[in-house]
Order: structure tokens, then C-alpha cells, then sequence
């Protein structure tokens, strides 16, 4: 489903990512765990397309077809969603346009009608319940005025709209409380398919007792340095991530 | 000795106009004399240019390329078929057509007690004193040059009056339509009294049935009275070649509540001028409007209020959205004498840029004499913001649409303050139509 092939990226002077590789198969969760500036969230926007990075080397395959040459919106309708860390805010923007504009692109790329304005009412309205979004909160513009934990459900609202094949969710636990944390939690569980996998980006284990991976991979300097079970997580959680700074930098 | 400047080729036809027109124009002989003393100031200056500080941004003597002549009469049955700029069923249209006000286009069905409604012209050939005192400006106002210029060659206009304490439900909406070819100048000027207590909305909408390089010369003169609240919303939609210069002045009285909008939408050369005073203490208004700009087109918004009465209270907010090589400039002047104790003004103008040579240049100015004000003023300058247009695309929404989705919201801040929904709409409609021509 998605492949990462020896990633090379850098910004500016700075090489971020040194030779990434992960693969990622339907169907699976994959937790990337690592240490403040191993290159997490950069390699959640290289995927997404943000174009203040520069890839050097590698490719990236999203269900076979190389993405890198995508821009962000053809990533998007290709599958590929970001549940951003900091989700942000569009004043003037109204949420429901926002999100119908959205849809009706996904809808048009595949060559489908688009929704009446009932139809899509009914799918959204639908959607925000089971996340605990109210009509309030549709009714504001983009993001304005929410909440950390409210930003970070209306980013589950859009996935579960969207229905990507594959989900990166980008410290998504970040400035949650636990019960903020248990309704996303619950969000992403009900997405979970056969046919759709998920990259949980999380600098803490405790996002991991609630969305439970299949695959834990630790990132550290730019490289995948290790990979393992769920249990990888709980060690990290015991021992910290200083072992594999140290590896590293040696 | 002063080295006389060459004439410019508008400036020679403006000079081969005047003296040929001035005693067809109408007027009795003393408005000949208020035409006279207005043109001679132009005559004598020639037009203004980038050292005239007023006209910094907009060197009119290098812009303006031409002064066409007079407009003829309009062809009234191709106004009548034209669609309206505003769908408006509750509005009251008078319809200005080629600097002449016509009746028989214009809707006067039931005029509401206490609101009265007649031509300019007819008063000028009448030599009604009121109206002459009315022509009477501040000096500074009379002498500026687009002033001066609708004061020489004004043919026409409406007076309207609203009576103390009367409230028009319907909006009084003045249509300027400008017909023919070749291109030709217009100038109109209104004299708006809104009595003690009385309420009324004014609309003016400013457009050309034809594309040429019409020149359109607006003015308008507000009086709004003591306790009175007041709406004014102008939609400029001239055509890319034409030129629009409008003026509004308002005198605002105590207790009072105005509010002006200006959408300028159209003309390859526009300016907005506002001359605004307090005149009365405890007063509000709100001063706001939209520019879209692309092309080569310049737009220029220029602001003079003057705080002159305690404990009033205003709000300024422009922007403008200008894409290719076109230019905006905004120029909000506030004055607070040291009598305006308790004045509350805040000016924001933001302009966002949708290409490398777009160009905004702004210059807030406040000039405070009083001790216990509060005064601020802001102006930004931009492009679209990154991290917005990347949310955004990340969803799947196509460049195109995602920069219109943004460049909408940064302008309905502005246009969200519109109270009228029809003019609202009719707006939201002409962004929306500019933005998708953008996009395609």
C-alpha cells in the first residue's frame, strides 16, 4: 500500500531524513515512535506534499504509483490523508464549505457527482455524532475557536469523511486529555479496515494503548533503527529513546 | 517665476471643454460663477501629480490619457433591457443615464411620506437657494481636483430629502449606467439630506453598458442629521477601460449612526474619495470597502475623516485583493482637533497579493490634537498564506479553488459587515464571478 524507499530530504542545508524505508500493507497499523527532531513530522509532511523540503533521493509508492511528483491535493484523492499535529485555523472559511468542497473533489476524482446539499448534511451530521462534534462547532469557520482536543476530533471527522486508503496521523495524542484521547482513539478504531492502514506518529506510548499497532518502528536521526511488536513500544516507554540516540550518533 | 508644466493631452481637452460647455451646462448665473471658480483652480494647477501629496499613488496627470467629451443622451430602450446589478424587488431605482437623471426609467410609484426626490438639474436652471447653499464645500474638498472637476462640469443629480423622523423601509438605490460609443465623461453630483431621527439606506451602483473608456465622475453629498442612521453601499462595476472617480462627502451629525461601503470592482483607473466629519458628539460610523484589482488596473481609496466632535466613534476597514501587474493604494487620513475628547477610531487596511508585480502602497496618517483618545491603525500586506493554501489542498481541493476559498474569506470580512442582503448578495456574486475567471 505505501512504500518508502531509501527517503533522502532535506531543508535547506539540513538533511532530515537519511535513507528511510518503511513499508506499509493493507489493512496494518504502524506506529513511528522517536526522540523531539528524529524527523517525524517531517517525513508526515513529505508524504502530504508540503514543498518546503527537498527530496534528494528515495521514492515513495502509494498502491504502486510514486507520489513524490503529486502535488498535495492529487496525494489527497489518491488516498493519502494527514491528521495534522497542529490542526489549523481558517477564519472566514466556514467548516461546512470547507468540508463540502473537500468531499466534492474526492467525489470528482472519481469521476462521481457530486452530493446534494442534503446528502452531504446527512453524511456529516452523521460522521461529527459519533465524534462528539456538535452543530456549533460545524457552524464556525475552519478550526476557529476550538479546542486543542476539539481540532484534533474535527481531523477525524474529515477522515472518516474522506475514507483514505491510507491515514498518517501525526501526534495526534499531542494536547489531549484522556477522554479527548479515548473519543479520537475510538474514531480511528472504527476506520480501521482491511483495505486501509494507518502511520500513528507518537512521541508517547500512551496514544498506543488505545490505537493498538501491529508494527512499532523507531525513527531516530533520519533512519527507521528499529523495528518491532507493540511490546517495542512499552520498552521504549521503560528506557527512553536514549539508547537509540546514542546508536545514532555513533 | 514658475516654469508652467507642458500640458498634458487630457489637460488641452479639459482647457478646449470648459469654456465651450459652461453656459450649456445647466445653471443659472450663479452657478456659473460656482463652475467658473471650480474649473479655474483646475486651469490654474493642471492636474495633480505624484508630488501633490493627495494624489501620491495616483498621478492623475500621468495616468489620465485622455478627457473625452460630454456624454450624449442615453438609448433608453437598451437601459430598460439591461439586468439589473442588484435584484432588488424592495429597492427604489433611480436610474442617472449618461449624467442625466430620468424619471421615466426610475421608479417615484409611492414615495414614502416624508422622502422627496428631484433633479438636480431642474434646481440648478431654477436657481433654488437651498440647493446652491448645498453646492457650497469646505474649502479643502472644493479645491480637490476630482471635486473641482464634477463641480465645472456636473449635468445632473438627484436631491433627495428625508424629513425629520421619517423611516424609508425601501432602499433608494441610485443607477448609474453609462451607454454609447465612443467613450465619453459623465459627472453627477447629489445632495442627500437625511433629517433629525430618519432612516434610510442608499445604494449607488456605477456601471457602463458598453466597454469603452468611459470617464465617470460621482459625487455625492450626505447630510446625516442628528439621531439619523444612515446606510450608504456603492458597487462600482465600470468596465476594465474605463475611469471612476467618486466622491463621497458626509457630514454626520450627533447621535448619529452612517455607514458607507465601497466595492470597487471595476475601471482600469478608479478613486474612491471619502471626506467625512463629525459633527455632532456620540456619534458612530463605519467606513469599509473591497478592491479587486488585475490587469493593469489601478485602484486608489482615499480617506479623510475628520473627528470633530467628542466621544464619537469609527471603524475603518479596506481591502484589497490585486493580482497581475494592477496597483491599489489606500491613503486613510484621521484628524482629531483637541475639542474630540473621548474619540475611539480604529483603521485597518490589508491588501493581498496574488502575484509578484501586484502592488499596494498604504499610508494610514493620524493628526491627534485631543489627550483622552483612543486611536490605532494597522495595515498588512501579503500573500496567501502557505500553511492555509496546504491544509486546504491536503484535503483534495485543487489550487485554484483552495486560493479562491481563501482570497473569499480574507474579503468577506469586510463584505460581511454589509447589512443589506441584497447588495450583499449581489456582491458576493460579482467576487465569486471574479475568482472563477481567475481560476479558469
Amino acid at each position: 500500500m505505501l512504500e518508502i524507499k531509501n527517503l533522502h530530504a532535506r531543508i535547506g542545508d539540513r538533511e532530515i531524513l537519511k535513507g528511510l524505508s518503511l513499508t506499509v500493507k493493507p489493512g496494518e497499523v504502524h506506529a513511528i515512535m522517536g526522540p523531539n527532531g528524529a524527523g517525524k513530522s517531517t517525513l508526515s509532511y513529505i508524504l502530504a506534499g508540503k514543498d518546503d523540503y527537498e527530496i534528494t533521493e528515495g521514492e515513495v509508492l502509494l498502491n504502486g504509483q510514486s507520489i513524490l511528483d503529486l502535488t498535495p491535493n492529487e496525494r489527497s484523492v489518491a488516498g493519502l490523508f494527514l491528521a495534522f499535529q497542529y490542526p489549523i485555523e481558517i477564519p472566514g472559511v466556514a467548516t461546512m464549505t470547507f468540508l463540502k468542497a473537500a468531499l466534492n473533489s474526492h467525489r470528482k476524482a472519481k469521476g462521481q457527482d457530486e452530493l446534494t446539499t442534503p446528502e452531504f448534511m446527512k453524511l456529516v451530521k452523521g460522521v461529527a455524532e459519533r465524534l462528539n462534534i456538535t452543530s456549533d462547532m460545524l457552524k464556525r469557520p475552519v478550526n476557529v475557536g476550538f479546542s486543542g482536543g476539539e481540532k484534533k476530533r474535527a481531523e477525524i471527522m474529515q477522515m472518516a469523511l474522506l475514507q483514505p486508503s491510507i491515514c498518517i496521523l501525526d501526534e495526534t495524542d499531542s494536547g489531549l486529555d484522556i477522554d479527548a484521547l479515548k473519543v479520537v482513539s475510538e474514531g480511528v478504531n472504527a476506520l480501521r479496515s482491511p483495505d486501509r492502514a494507518f502511520v500513528v506518529i507518537t512521541h508517547y506510548q500512551r496514544l498506543l494503548d488505545h490505537i493498538v499497532p501491529d508494527i512499532v518502528h523507531v525513527l531516530s536521526d533520519g533512519r527507521i533503527v528499529r523495528t518491532g511488536g507493540p511490546e517495542l513500544a512499552l520498552d521504549l516507554e521503560k528506557n527512553g529513546y536514549a539508547a537509540y540516540v546514542a546508536d545514532a550518533a555513533a | 517665476m514658475v516654469a508652467t508644466p507642458a500640458r498634458t493631452p487630457a489637460e488641452l481637452a479639459l482647457v478646449a471643454r470648459y469654456p465651450a460647455e459652461r453656459t450649456s451646462l445647466p445653471g443659472t448665473a450663479d452657478v456659473i460663477a460656482i463652475r467658473d471658480a471650480a474649473f479655474g483652480g483646475v486651469e490654474k494647477s493642471g492636474l495633480p501629480h505624484r508630488r501633490v501629496e493627495d494624489w501620491k499613488y495616483t498621478d492623475l496627470r500621468a495616468r489620465l490619457k485622455t478627457f473625452p467629451p460630454a456624454a450624449g443622451p442615453a438609448d433608453v430602450a437598451r437601459i430598460l433591457i439591461a439586468a439589473p446589478a442588484v435584484e432588488d424587488d424592495k429597492a427604489r431605482r433611480l436610474v442617472i443615464a449618461n449624467g442625466r437623471y430620468r424619471p421615466e426609467l426610475s421608479d417615484l410609484k409611492d414615495l414614502e411620506p416624508g422622502l422627496s426626490v428631484f433633479s438636480l438639474a431642474t434646481a440648478l436652471e431654477a436657481g433654488d437657494t437651498l440647493v446652491l447653499a448645498a453646492l457650497k464645500l469646505d474649502d479643502a474638498v472644493a479645491a480637490n481636483t476630482a471635486v473641482a472637476l464634477n463641480t465645472a462640469f456636473m449635468t445632473d443629480g438627484l436631491v433627495i430629502a428625508v424629513a425629520d423622523g421619517a423611516e424609508i423601509q425601501r432602499p433608494v438605490e441610485l443607477v448609474h449606467i453609462a451607454e454609447g460609443e465612443p467613450a465619453a465623461s459623465t459627472a453627477v453630483r447629489h445632495l442627500v439630506t437625511v433629517g433629525k431621527g430618519a432612516r434610510m439606506t442608499l445604494i449607488e451602483t456605477i456601471e457602463s453598458l458598453d466597454t469603452v473608456a468611459h470617464h465617470s465622475n460621482v459625487m455625492t453629498v450626505l447630510e446625516v442629521g442628528d439621531g439619523a442612521k444612515v446606510d450608504h453601499i456603492r458597487l462600482q462595476l465600470e468596465p476594465d477601460e474605463a475611469v471612476c472617480m467618486t466622491s463621497l462627502v458626509a457630514k454626520i451629525g450627533r447621535e448619529a449612526s452612517f455607514d458607507t461601503f465601497n466595492a470597487a470592482l471595476g475601471a482600469g483607473l478608479a478613486r474612491a474619495q471619502i471626506f467625512a466629519e463629525f459633527t455632532g458628539r456620540d456619534a458612530r460610523a463605519g467606513f469599509r470597502g473591497v478592491t479587486m484589482l488585475n490587469g493593469r488596473r489601478h485602484a486608489d481609496t482615499t480617506l479623510f475623516l475628520v473627528h470633530g466632535a467628542e466621544n464619537c466613534q469609527s471603524r475603518e476597514l479596506y481591502k484589497a485583493v490585486i493580482d497581475d501587474e494592477a496597483r491599489s493604494a489606500f491613503a486613510g487620513r484621521i484628524a482629531v482637533p483637541a475639542h474630540a475628547q473621548k474619540t475611539d477610531a480604529r483603521m485597518m487596511t490589508a491588501s493581498l497579493l496574488l502575484s509578484e508585480e501586484a502592488e499596494a502602497d498604504a499610508k494610514p496618517e493620524l493628526e491627534i490634537f485631543a489627550d483622552d483618545v483612543q486611536c490605532g491603525h494597522g495595515a498588512t500586506c501579503g500573500a496567501i498564506d502557505d500553511d492555509l493554501l496546504f491544509y486546504l489542498l491536503s484535503r483534495g481541493i485543487p489550487k485554484a479553488e483552495a486560493e479562491s476559498m481563501l482570497i473569499l474569506a480574507f474579503l468577506g470580512e469586510a463584505i460581511d459587515e454589509i447589512q443589506n442582503q441584497a447588495v450583499h448578495d449581489a456582491l458576493i456574486h460579482r467576487v465569486e464571478g471574479w475568482l472563477k475567471a481567475r481560476a479558469a
